[in-house]
């Protein structure tokens, strides 16, 4: 790996962190859902960096739209969206502390201990990733791509019904 | 060499002279009243090649076409402040400008004086754009002043903080607009004014409601509202014998009934909505400690902190009542945090006004406190609570409510017509209009005059109001014209009908996006307004060709069908594209000579109304034909005293005339038209309709607030 | 040099556009109307709207602007003639767009008013409309290409433009260009009549300037990519190639503007209902055809 690549990677991995925090820090959901976009955006950034162009684009495409649709929900569903009141948005933060600390704890025992060998020598070509990506997820892994697929649409139909409160002429 | 009032700082220099001459060449205009009035004075836009902007932060000049009553006035100045500089104001006809300043060029009410006042204001700006030194607009509609109130005696006023000398409390700040002290005499003059006007974004008009400025007109109003619908019992003016439920007419005189409530309470309103407001202000289950959480009603504390169930600041409680405005005493009001006062468009204040008539209908007491949930703990941003007392929408979503004012120069809508939508997301969730105060018809003049004054009145059909006054001038009098007279009048009716017609085509497609043919619809009115019998004979068939491509348009159907049904009207165009055939003409001598029928349509929607005014213009057509002669009505000589009354179908529906004359000067009138009793139904209109939709419903019923009863 | 090539054809394509609409909105053409409205725009004040949100406000023009950009630059103007030629470029150009929309629904929320707040929410609100009918024509495309490069996608239509062999997703992608670029009768973020501007509402001078300026290059960059999907690109007799890419390119545009002034504003149900119901199920329609034929017929 270049230096240049390195650093870009960096660069981009630290945007990601950056946005990560910014989207506590501020007050206003928007802003909070759009700070998760950048931050997802840097991320597909990143794999853009490490020449994986299919899957960087993808992400950095579904992140735009699927943020947008979560930005919107905060706005219809939180009161104080524009975060004028400064409502503090944080809770249970000890555990959170904790939780943080175990996952941070975790994920350098991983890097650590994991077997790096080093970059793969050789990327293949950008469409020939994508003719690979193609033939996993259509061959060996479609079963588990439908089926996340349909969790994830169930998962949004009975959210959307859970958070409509009932009305009177809805209960006998 | 005069500077321009509305110069931006700078030296004309270099590049900018460069830039002064770019806008010289690119005005974009704002009209002022509208378009529609702008067409109906006879002013062709199009043709002074004049483009314009459908908002004042787009605009460079403001175009004042004609007249304004008072409170346009105001409003226009309200426009002028949201404008960028430079901007300039273009003044047609004799114009009381009232807190605007002097218009930069003024001319007369004519295309000629459209376009040499075009000419001159290009010069102008070419070297005026930019001065050294510029002059502060200000006007009292823009002013905000802070006054400080006390939470609990809301008639506890005070120009400078401090205590409630009745409780002690500490009075909160809130910010009045200077418009809105109509309640409080004795505190204007104290007005601090905020910030340089062209950067204020001021909310009057185009803006959602800024800061706590517009909600708190919005308490007013919501309340003031509910107010008026309490009492739901409708009386006529002349003859207190006659009650009725509904709006109306009277049975004896044909005047437009009024709201009881309003007879008496009118003039405390204001006051009222604040007592309202203060009544609110402090629930009865308000727990007693000075500092709350705004989540946790239960949790107090005598110091400031934060909550130990969420973590949020603690508020003074004082602020968390006034604010949080809960009618219900019972329900708890998480939803209101106090420092969400300035959050502006996002959160509608204006809403907690309207919970209180809302919940009538959908009581809230259902929702019980949220269950306790094991890990987490209890009342976490729970929905239930969240939006616990805020409005519910039919279909079940909780949302913040927003009152954006629409009007009265908003593009989409006739010029003048001033109307709140409370939005909820894209629907309207409520709507209100706000009537226009049209100017009092002079008496004790010449007859004469009187016909004058009241076709300036009502720009939109001025010879139909001469024709108007005409006959009741005549009925007063016992006098009549000769039949080809009477004739040739109904025919200057009758054009005017189509100029009229053609009007609301050219707005209708302007709303619609359909620039071409609105562009096309105003030229033809333009031909039309003026013409003899035969040059409008001569137009017939273009204009007849007009009508089937606005007829035809490709998604024309699509976009009106269904749009804004109304079975309830009872007169005008409206009525008859509902298939009611109410017509004045119709069995009126001189339109049976001509050989006139009503057309009616069946559906009542937009599009019935569309294909309703196609016909009766190409009927308008037949009947000009038929007549021969088109002359404008001449008011008769008068002597003596007497009372007339007479009834015209003008172009938006019947319009009635009482006419009092002593010793030949017009003494006492009485005007009613078909704008108030349309307009009382467009409330529940457009009710949960979407925006554009409820848009183009109002649109479509051709609403004239310049014709209001007088 | 390709960059700074395709840049002044841009910018070329940009002003012709913008006189084409000016020519459709207010029916007179003249060839300087854009320079000095631009011009005029610079010299205006800028107003700063009262409690905005400031960073939105200022961003969400130039977030639009970036995404026009990054969507030309996988545009080939000729062989060779493009700022990047990714071998998924199709897929590119769909993830640049998608940031249109993040950049309005921030331009719209940024200054506090009600017309913007709605314009920009709206344009979320008919993402679906838009956004499904761009990917799944592209699919099509795609398929017969088996590419996802657009040089690639050019090349494939050397026997038969795509117009020709997939109508179905023309029309479907013709219309769901103009979705994204707002332009009418589908102008929903800004609509005169509904919204008195909308998202452009609030901003004036020098900001308005940049979001107009990012329009224009949206609505070349979805007339390019209608070329290049569609209308075989560069492909054609006698003239240069990029000649025949700016013709036609301008021809697209022109006739959107052209459909777009003869039709009223779109109601937002109807739209999103017919695409839901009816453009999802042909472009459906469309892929399988497309599969169908690229398989049975080699062309």
């Amino acid at each position: 790996m270049s230096l240049a690549t390195a650093l870009f990677l960096a660069f981009f991995g630290v945007a990601a962190i950056w946005f990560g925090i910014v989207v506590f820090r501020t007050h206003s959901m928007v802003r909070s859902a759009i700070a998760l976009l950048f931050s997802q955006t840097a991320i597909g950034a990143m794999f853009l960096v490490m020449q994986a162009e299919f899957l960087g684009v993808l992400q950095i495409m579904m992140m735009a739209t699927e943020m947008s649709v979560m930005a919107i929900f905060m706005v219809m569903f939180m009161m104080d969206p524009g975060g004028m009141g400064k409502m503090d948005m944080t809770h249970q933060k000890r555990l959170s502390l904790w939780a943080g600390g175990i996952g941070l704890v975790a994920a350098l025992v991983v890097i650590w201990t994991a077997g790096w060998q080093g970059p793969v020598p050789d990327v293949p070509g950008a469409d020939e990733q994508a003719r690979l990506l193609g033939r996993e997820i259509l061959g060996r892994s479609m079963f588990i791509f439908e089926s996340a697929a349909l969790m994830i649409l169930t998962a949004m139909i009975a959210a959307t019904m859970v958070a409509i409160a009932p009305q009177e002429e809805d209960t006998p | 060499m005069m500077d321009l009032s509305g110069a931006r700082q700078g030296l004309l220099r270099g590049f900018r002279g460069l830039v002064a001459g770019a806008m010289a060449r690119d005005l974009r205009a704002f009209v002022i009243p509208g378009e529609d009035i702008a067409n109906a004075r006879g002013l062709d836009l199009d043709a002074a090649g004049l483009i314009r902007a459908v908002t004042p932060r787009h605009a460079n000049v403001l175009l004042i076409a004609g007249p304004l009553p008072t409170a346009l006035a105001d409003a226009a100045s309200v426009v002028w402040a949201q404008m960028p500089r430079p901007r300039c104001i273009l003044a047609l006809g004799e114009v009381d400008l009232g807190p605007l300043p002097t218009a930069d060029v003024t001319a007369e009410m004519s295309q000629a004086g459209l376009i040499s006042g075009l000419e001159d204001l290009r010069k102008l700006l070419r070297n005026g754009a930019f001065a050294p030194d510029i002059t502060e607009f200000d006007a009292p509609a823009l002013s905000e002043r802070i006054e400080y109130t006390c939470p609990m005696h809301p008639e506890v006023v005070s120009d400078e903080p401090g205590k409630c000398p009745k409780c002690g409390m500490f009075l909160v700040e809130r910010r009045v607009s200077g418009a809105a002290s109509h309640g409080h005499e004795g505190h204007e003059g104290h007005e601090g004014h905020e910030g340089h006007e062209g950067h204020e974004g001021h909310e009057g008009h185009e803006k959602s409601s800024t800061g706590s400025t517009q909600a708190e007109k919005a308490h007013h109003h919501a309340d003031a509202v509910t107010s008026a619908e309490a009492s739901t019992s409708y009386v006529c003016p002349m003859h207190p014998e006659v009650t009725s439920d509904t709006p109306g007419s009277c049975p004896k005189c044909g005047m437009d009934l009024v709201p009881q409530a309003e007879a008496g309470e009118h003039a405390h309103q204001g006051h009222h909505a604040h007592h309202g407001h203060g009544h609110h202000a402090k629930p009865a289950s308000e727990p007693t400690g000075p500092y709350t959480c705004p989540m946790h009603p239960e949790v107090t504390s005598e110091t400031p902190g934060s909550c130990p169930k969420c973590g949020m600041d603690l508020v003074p409680q004082a602020e968390a009542g006034g604010h949080a405005h809960s009618g219900h005493g019972s329900h708890k009001h998480h939803a209101h945090t106090p420092a969400q006062e300035g959050q502006g468009g996002h959160a509608a204040h204006g809403a907690h006004g309207q919970q209180d008539a809302h919940s009538e209908h959908h009581g809230h007491a259902g929702h019980g406190a949220a269950p306790d949930i094991p890990g987490i703990e209890p009342h976490f941003m729970s929905m239930v609570e969240l939006t616990e007392g805020k409005p519910v929408s039919p279909d079940g979503l909780v949302m913040e409510w927003i009152d954006a004012p629409f009007g009265p120069f908003f593009p989409g809508l006739p010029s003048g017509l001033h109307m709140v939508l409370t939005l909820d997301g894209d629907s309207v969730a409520g709507a209100e209009i706000r009537g226009m105060e049209a100017a009092a018809l002079p008496s004790g003049v010449a007859l004469e005059d009187f016909a004058a004054s009241l076709a300036d009145a009502v720009p939109l059909s001025p010879v139909a109001m001469r024709e108007l006054a005409c006959r009741a001038a005549e009925a007063a009098t016992g006098q009549t014209a000769p039949k080809d007279v009477l004739t040739a009048r109904a025919a200057a009716v009758e054009r005017e009908r189509i100029a009229s017609h053609l009007n609301w085509l050219a707005g209708l497609a302007r709303q619609a996006g359909l620039a071409p043919l609105g562009r096309r619809a105003a030229a033809m009115e333009h031909r039309v307004r003026t013409a003899k019998a035969d040059e409008v004979a001569e137009q017939a068939t273009s204009i007849t060709s007009l009508l089937h491509v606005a007829l035809n348009r490709s998604l024309m159907g699509p976009k009106l069908t269904g749009i804004g049904t109304l079975q309830g009207a009872s007169e005008g165009p409206v009525a008859r594209a509902a298939g009611h055939a109410s017509d004045a003409r119709h069995g009126d001598g001189v339109y049976d000579e001509l050989g006139f029928e009503p057309i009616t349509q069946d559906e009542g929607d937009a599009m019935a109304r569309l294909r309703q005014r196609c016909a009766e213009i190409a009927q308008s057509l037949d009947l000009i034909a038929e007549a021969g002669a088109i002359a404008i009505p001449v008011m008769p000589r008068a002597k003596g005293d007497g009372h007339g009354m007479a009834t015209l179908e003008t172009p938006r529906g019947p319009a009635t005339l009482h006419l009092t004359l002593k010793g030949g000067m017009v003494s006492s009138t009485h005007l009613t038209t078909p704008f108030a009793a349309l307009a009382a139904h467009v409330p529940d209109l457009i009710k949960q309709m979407e925006l554009a939709d409820a848009l183009t419903a109002i649109a479509s019923l051709d609403l004239d607030p310049w014709s209001a009863s007088q | 040099m390709s960059i700074a090539m395709i840049l002044l054809a841009l910018a070329v394509g940009c002003y012709a556009v913008a006189v084409l609409e000016s020519w459709a909105v207010h029916g007179r053409l003249s060839l300087t109307r854009p320079a000095t409205s631009a011009l005029a725009l610079l010299g205006r004040e800028q107003i700063m709207p009262r409690t905005p949100d400031r960073l939105f406000f200022e961003s969400g023009p130039v977030l639009l602007l970036v995404a026009g950009l990054l969507s030309v630059a996988v545009i080939p103007l000729a062989p060779g003639l493009i700022i990047t030629d990714l071998a998924i470029g199709a897929l590119f150009l769909n993830a640049a767009l998608a940031y249109v929309l993040v950049a309005l629904i921030m331009a719209g929320w940024g200054p506090n008013g009600a017309y913007g707040m709605i314009g920009g929410w709206r344009f979320l609100g008919q993402f679906i409309a838009y956004a499904m009918l761009i990917v799944m024509p592209i699919t099509a495309v795609a398929m017969r290409a088996e590419s996802l490069s657009t040089t690639q996608i050019v090349l494939s239509q050397a026997a038969l433009w795509n117009v020709a062999y997939q109508p179905i997703g023309f029309v479907l992608f013709v219309i769901a260009a103009m979705g994204v670029a707002w332009l009418p009768p589908i102008d929903l973020p800004t609509g005169g009549g509904d919204l008195a501007g909308g998202v452009e509402a609030e901003y004036t001078g020098a900001r308005l300037a940049v979001l107009r300026l990012a329009r224009l290059v949206i609505i070349v960059a979805l007339a390019s990519a209608t070329v290049t999907f569609y209308l075989g690109g560069w492909l054609g007799p006698w003239l240069p190639g990029w000649v025949w890419t700016a013709l036609k390119t301008l021809a697209v545009a022109a006739g959107m503007l052209a459909l777009g002034s003869r039709l009223p504003r779109l109601r937002e149900a109807k739209y999103l209902e017919l695409s839901w119901k009816l453009g999802i199920t042909l472009a459906l329609a469309n892929i399988f055809l497309v599969g169908v034929i690229a398989l049975v017929v080699p062309i």
